[in-house]
């Protein structure tokens, strides 16, 4: 069962993890050890975890622990899983076709999706590039529509 | 998107392109297919644009630094002393070819980097070089600094094939002495010839002999011996003379000196003078100076060897006494297995050439781009983690209500307002949130007012 990667539970662990990945894009998937699409999502980042490694960190968030529920509601995660990309601890954002394009909703269809998205959000913050646009065709981004306070 | 094509009698001849073929000529603007740069490591779809960049241009400058650089301290190292290469070796030993792209291994090659050699003496090779210079624009006139010359490589393959005979010819301690017996030796000869072709070799190549501590005395005496380019000739043979005699004269204690030096220079009898190994300690050419200048047309007659050789005994019997000082001069005590030097030797190339290409990398990658995101942050973090590390300043936890840099969904305004606005919010959640806590004891139902707030966060 524990194909999972490193979970983080707590908003320090979440906060150190994001203060500490210096010069490396941290992705942070939120999301929960039950949900069939979130495991799926964990086996194809378990997979490419070595090959961005240089640039890269890659860390699960459980959204049922109470410590991190600042977190699910600062990066207003309400469809899981959802992937957030942090740069030397600044967000970076991703236009991805979709409304939402502060994090990244849903699993990725492939491993080479999941490095491209990665390598992406790498070479715009090397630039100094808050947003950057998503390589993939719009074919592979999952969709989702996001509702405004209910509505 | 592939534009429309105007013009429909060209359907036919575009038919079998990809679309993105039809985009470079209709739209006039370079957008040919995706390639991979090798030396940038990046796809582009800039075409022959690509090499002429600036960027390009420094990744190829390290690229083919770094393959040089392995290339003079391991090959070349052992294209001028062809050593025995053992199988515990060789591992260590392989190399990677950049152009043809293909690794050479040497577990089937009698001696270090022989086939590394071989192949870099190929005409694939030469082939493969061509093209990737010509694919990424490197300039052909260095195609010389890395390949292996015919001439260059049919000089290696002699002294193997010398070495070989000599291993052949003695037992153990025999592949030691065999140059020094074959003094009266037709084969001799060859040495001579192969040593003056190398002596050229030796001024031209900047080989980082790792038992060669001072190269300036390399030079030095080389310069002053090429003036004297047939005096030189007999230089190996004295000083072959000068060992074969100083080991029937010596002690026991000079004998591991030689032996260790043997091996270790396995050439010397092939570039004389141009081991100025001050690690030896046995004033090698200051003798083969004294001793050329000493002879006119120096050709292989016996009277003027043994007079050498007599020449040779005084000295060397007093550089014996200074043959104690190896240690200044970094060279291995005598006890040292001649084996395990080689080894050393091996180790020390391949670390120096690690070095020496970590050292290119890092110099191309030690400044990243200061504009890129979060900059700033990162270098104080950088600082405060090296403090941390080395414990004087003692790590401050953050606040538990620190938050990251974030762009918030529903949003306008820079993201300290999303920050602000979220704690805003939370403290405003935080009181209703105590506020609910007390009525939902007394009263289970809760105001729509405040559902819809919590359900807003």
């Amino acid at each position: 069962m524990n194909y999972l990667l490193t979970t983080l539970t707590k908003k320090q662990e979440v906060d150190s993890m994001i203060r500490d990945t210096i010069d490396k894009v941290l992705v942070l998937c939120f999301g929960r050890a039950s949900d069939s699409i979130f495991l799926q999502l964990d086996e194809i980042l378990y997979k490419s975890v070595r090959e961005v490694s240089k640039f890269a960190t890659v860390a699960l968030v459980d959204i049922d622990s109470d410590d991190v529920q600042v977190y699910i509601k600062y990066f207003d995660i309400t469809l899981i899983p959802s992937t957030v990309f942090f740069f030397n601890a600044h967000h970076m954002k991703m236009d991805c076709g979709s409304a939402d394009h502060t994090k990244w909703v849903g699993t990725f269809l492939r491993k080479q999706d999941f490095v491209d998205v990665v390598e992406a959000i790498y070479r715009g913050a090397m630039k100094g590039k808050l947003i950057v646009t998503c390589p993939l065709p719009p074919d592979r981004i999952p969709k989702f529509q996001l509702l405004y306070k209910d509505v | 998107m592939p534009i429309q094509n105007p013009n429909p009698n060209k359907k036919k001849k575009k038919h079998s392109n990809q679309d993105d073929d039809e985009d470079d000529t209709v739209q006039g603007k370079q957008q040919t297919q995706f390639e991979f740069c090798k030396v940038c490591r990046l796809n582009h779809n800039q075409g022959r644009r690509h090499i002429y960049f600036p960027n390009h241009k420094k990744a190829l400058s390290s690229f083919l630094y770094r393959f040089q650089s392995k290339f003079k301290n391991d090959v070349a190292f052992y294209l001028k002393k062809p050593m025995p290469l053992r199988p515990e070796h060789a591992a260590l030993n392989r190399l990677w070819c950049v152009f043809c792209d293909f690794d050479i291994l040497e577990y089937d090659s009698s001696f270090a980097c022989g086939n590394a050699i071989a192949h870099l003496a190929s005409a694939e090779h030469l082939k493969g070089l061509k093209s990737f210079l010509w694919k990424y624009g490197g300039g052909m006139d260095r195609m010389d600094s890395f390949r292996i010359s015919e001439s260059d490589f049919t000089k290696w393959e002699k002294k193997c094939k010398l070495l070989k005979s000599e291993a052949a010819g003695g037992g153990s301690h025999g592949s030691l002495i065999g140059p020094l017996n074959d003094i009266h030796n037709e084969s001799k000869s060859e040495y001579v010839n192969s040593f003056d072709k190398n002596k050229l070799d030796c001024l031209t190549s900047d080989v980082k002999c790792s038992n060669s501590v001072v190269p300036l005395q390399d030079h030095t005496i080389e310069r002053s011996q090429i003036s004297h380019s047939k005096i030189c000739t007999v230089g190996p043979q004295i000083l072959h003379a000068g060992t074969g005699v100083g080991l029937g004269a010596r002690t026991p204690n000079g004998l591991p000196g030689f032996f260790g030096n043997q091996h270790y220079t396995h050439s010397v009898p092939k570039e004389g003078p141009a081991y100025s190994c001050p690690n030896d300690g046995k004033v090698y050419p200051y003798e083969g100076i004294a001793i050329g200048d000493g002879h006119s047309q120096g050709t292989s007659s016996e009277e003027s060897r043994l007079q050498s050789l007599q020449n040779l005994t005084q000295i060397s019997s007093s550089a014996q006494e200074n043959g104690g000082g190896n240690v200044h001069s970094g060279a291995p005590p005598p006890w040292f297995s001649a084996a395990e030097k080689i080894q050393l030797d091996n180790k020390l190339n391949q670390g120096l050439g690690d070095l020496v290409s970590s050292l290119g990398e890092q110099m191309k990658t030690s400044k990243l781009n200061p504009k890129r995101v979060g900059a700033a942050w990162a270098e104080r973090r950088k600082i405060e983690l090296e403090l941390e590390k080395r414990g004087e300043l003692v790590r401050h936890d953050f606040g538990a209500d620190w938050l990251p840099n974030f762009g918030r969904v529903w949003q306008s305004g820079s993201r300290k307002d999303s920050r602000k606005e979220f704690l805003g919010e939370n403290k405003t959640w935080r009181k209703v949130d105590s506020q609910i806590e007390k009525p939902s004891q007394l009263q289970p139902y809760i105001s729509k007012r405040m559902r819809t707030e919590n359900t807003a966060e």
